[in-house]
């Protein structure tokens, strides 16, 4: 990684670019909104005009300054094998993200950013927080020139004269508003939240029952939170696949773009719901080291990057087979847990299933919610075997093939303890032998066909029967 | 019978018996605060006698924690493998964990007043996930750094990318 890359230069000067210079307002405005609805509210300022408008002026100009100092001091650059950027004018401060160390790559666009065509770019590095790679704002073509850079070198190439092309490419499957809007509907928090908000009203009419109002805020907010966040956040869910990886687009209001270059997914998880179930919907999740928030900063742990919000079995079969050809979940033998698993999941334990080939390790679980891990073995971090007071009475075991934070949750939960034991050392055993067969360290494939020109639009065979079922 | 959480392949290495030692000195200071405390608190509101239950409860399960900790620090013991640390441990909730040298990203040596005032050290590997708990405590020190150099070197020497 230490040749030259002379197409570079071309784009980006090495010395240390500034970002947008109207980075400053648009990360600052929300600030003027807060300020503006503060000296609204505030009634001996509302009765004072001028003063309100100095007030006003004050706050913006100063934000503006703030902004802008922050701004000036703001220097990215390209090193042969690192992007570096320094922040900061009180505390100085240089991170060096190594272009190998890069997860996957997000394009985000806030609403405010969009209308100035502008966008942040987001560089998910493992073990980092959400905002740990985050530099705002560019141009949005810009973004998308230092995205293909960023990518094609997190592949570990060169930066090759094909880095023009196909910004925006050939969608491999749209998922329409309508079937979100249905599958966010017929999710259990929205029937759940709903039914239980029914029932209040319900009982506060006709009982006289006063005490449920209290109640009724957060189930209101239950039933509205998952529609505003599936139906605006994954509006128009394009999935796409380019030379640099898959690439998910979505959104209403604030647009992201995510690509994951081949060979980072560490793990999927398959959720299918109860109704989901009945109609054939299923979502699909990839585990992405540094995708998933800290815990710390206030994001979900649970989060990963969305492969599918909703699609039926076709497309769900499409899109596995992009992340990983050659696996066909139907022919891998499942092992359904021993009977006396009921003792401790009376009803789930019929669904309690575990299988393996030589590429993944793959676990099935939940009576209401069906969830499908699947772990790559030669991705596997370690494996566990465990046992409590009460499993050991009934000769069962536990055995957890962990994965980095995300999603996926490979347990296989209540085994035979002789099986599982044996399981833990096949299981290392798959591992290290996937680890040894995965040839080269950088690129390990999640892409069928090494990259080609036309490779995005001529392999699109398989989902596209979702353009017809609109 | 084979041992399922010691997997007979791999000899295994127990860890020093000055755990116990640490632990139930541990469990002393703990049991013997609190046994003082419920005795003056319920000595004086509710009565003598019921302080001196209290003391004796307590009592009752400082020898308990005694018997327990000992077990525990029989079960401890740890295992290298070519390619792999195994740990095990745990009597009422049994743990074996595997994990690959290659996916270590960082090693944590560290030993509190009392594990060092009594010579003994805990060895952790860290991976990319939390979830993984290859913990080792109660390691003599050289075999603590023995252990850190190793698994350093074997890390690096098999290191796999994420």
């Amino acid at each position: 990684m230490t040749e030259p890359a002379p197409g570079q230069t071309a784009v980006v000067e090495q010395t240390g670019a500034r970002l947008h210079p109207l980075t400053p307002f648009v990360k600052g405005w929300g600030y003027f909104v807060v300020a503006a609805f503060a000296l609204v509210n505030n009634e001996g300022l509302r009765s004072n005009l001028e003063l309100a408008g100095i007030g006003l002026a004050v706050v913006l100009v100063g934000g503006i300054l703030l902004g802008a100092l922050s701004w000036w001091f703001t220097k990215w650059q390209l090193t042969d094998d690192a992007i570096r950027v320094d922040s900061g004018f009180l505390f100085r401060r240089t991170r060096i993200i190594r272009f190998d160390r890069i997860q996957a790559i997000d394009v985000a666009q806030p609403i405010v950013a969009r209308l100035f065509g502008m966008a942040e770019l987001r560089m998910d590095v493992a073990g980092g927080g959400k905002s740990d790679g985050k530099l705002s704002y560019f141009r949005y073509d810009e973004a998308g020139k230092l995205r293909t850079i960023l990518l094609v070198r997190a592949k570990g190439g060169r930066v090759a004269e094909q880095q023009e092309q196909q910004f925006e490419s050939e969608p491999l499957l749209v998922v329409p508003t309508s079937r979100l809007l249905g599958a966010t509907l017929l999710s259990s928090t929205v029937l759940g939240s709903a039914g239980a908000l029914i029932w209040l009203i319900v009982a506060t009419m006709v009982l006289d029952f006063h005490i449920g109002l209290f109640a009724a805020l957060p189930l209101a907010f239950g039933v509205v939170q998952p529609i505003w966040k599936q139906v605006v956040g994954n509006h128009g869910f394009t999935l796409s696949e380019t030379d640099h990886g898959l690439r998910t687009k979505r959104g209403l209001l604030d647009v992201q773009r995510q690509t994951v270059p081949p060979g980072r997914v560490q793990g999927l998880l398959i959720t299918e719901p109860l109704i989901w179930r009945l109609l054939g919907w299923a979502r699909v999740e990839l585990d992405i080291a540094g995708v998933a928030g800290n815990k710390e900063d206030g994001d979900d742990e649970r989060e990963g990057a969305q492969l599918l919000p909703v699609g039926d079995r076709g497309e769900v079969a499409g899109v596995l087979a992009r992340i990983l050809p050659g696996l066909d979940l139907a022919r891998i033998q499942m092992h359904v847990a021993p009977e006396r698993a009921k003792w401790l999941r009376p009803v789930g334990w019929r669904y309690l299933a575990y299988g393996a080939d030589d590429q993944v390790f793959v676990t099935v679980r939940g009576w209401v919610s069906r969830r499908t891990s699947i772990v790559l073995n030669h991705k596997t971090q370690s494996v566990r075997l465990e046992q409590g007071p009460l499993q050991r009475r009934l000769g069962l075991a536990n055995v957890h093939v962990d994965t980095p934070l995300g999603p996926t949750d490979a347990i296989a939960l209540h085994r035979d303890q002789f099986e599982a034991a044996a399981l833990v050392q096949a299981q290392a055993d798959r591992a290290r032998e996937a680890r040894r067969t995965a040839s080269a360290p950088a690129a390990v494939h999640t892409q069928p066909n090494p990259p080609s020109p036309d490779g995005s639009s001529s392999s699109a065979a398989s989902p596209a029967d979702d353009s017809s079922a609109r | 019978m084979d041992d399922l959480f010691a997997p007979s392949d791999v000899s295994w290495t127990p860890v020093s018996p000055k755990l116990a030692t640490v632990r139930r000195l541990n469990a002393a200071l703990m049991f013997g605060v609190a046994g003082i405390g419920a005795l003056v608190v319920l000595g004086l509101t509710v009565g003598w006698t019921y302080g001196v239950l209290a003391l004796v409860v307590l009592g009752a399960g400082f020898v308990w924690s005694w018997v327990l900790i000992g077990r525990n620090q029989r079960s401890w013991k740890y295992a290298e493998r070519d390619d792999e640390l195994l740990v095990s441990h745990g009597i009422m909730f049994r743990e074996l964990v595997v994990v690959p040298y290659g996916r270590m990203q960082f090693v944590d040596v560290t030993a509190g007043p009392l594990e060092r005032a009594y010579g003994i050290a805990t060895v952790e590997l860290h991976t990319a996930t939390p979830a993984t708990d290859a913990k080792i405590p109660g390691l003599h020190p050289d075999e603590a750094g023995r252990l850190r150099d190793r698994l350093s070197a074997l890390g690096q020497a098999q290191a796999w990318g994420l």
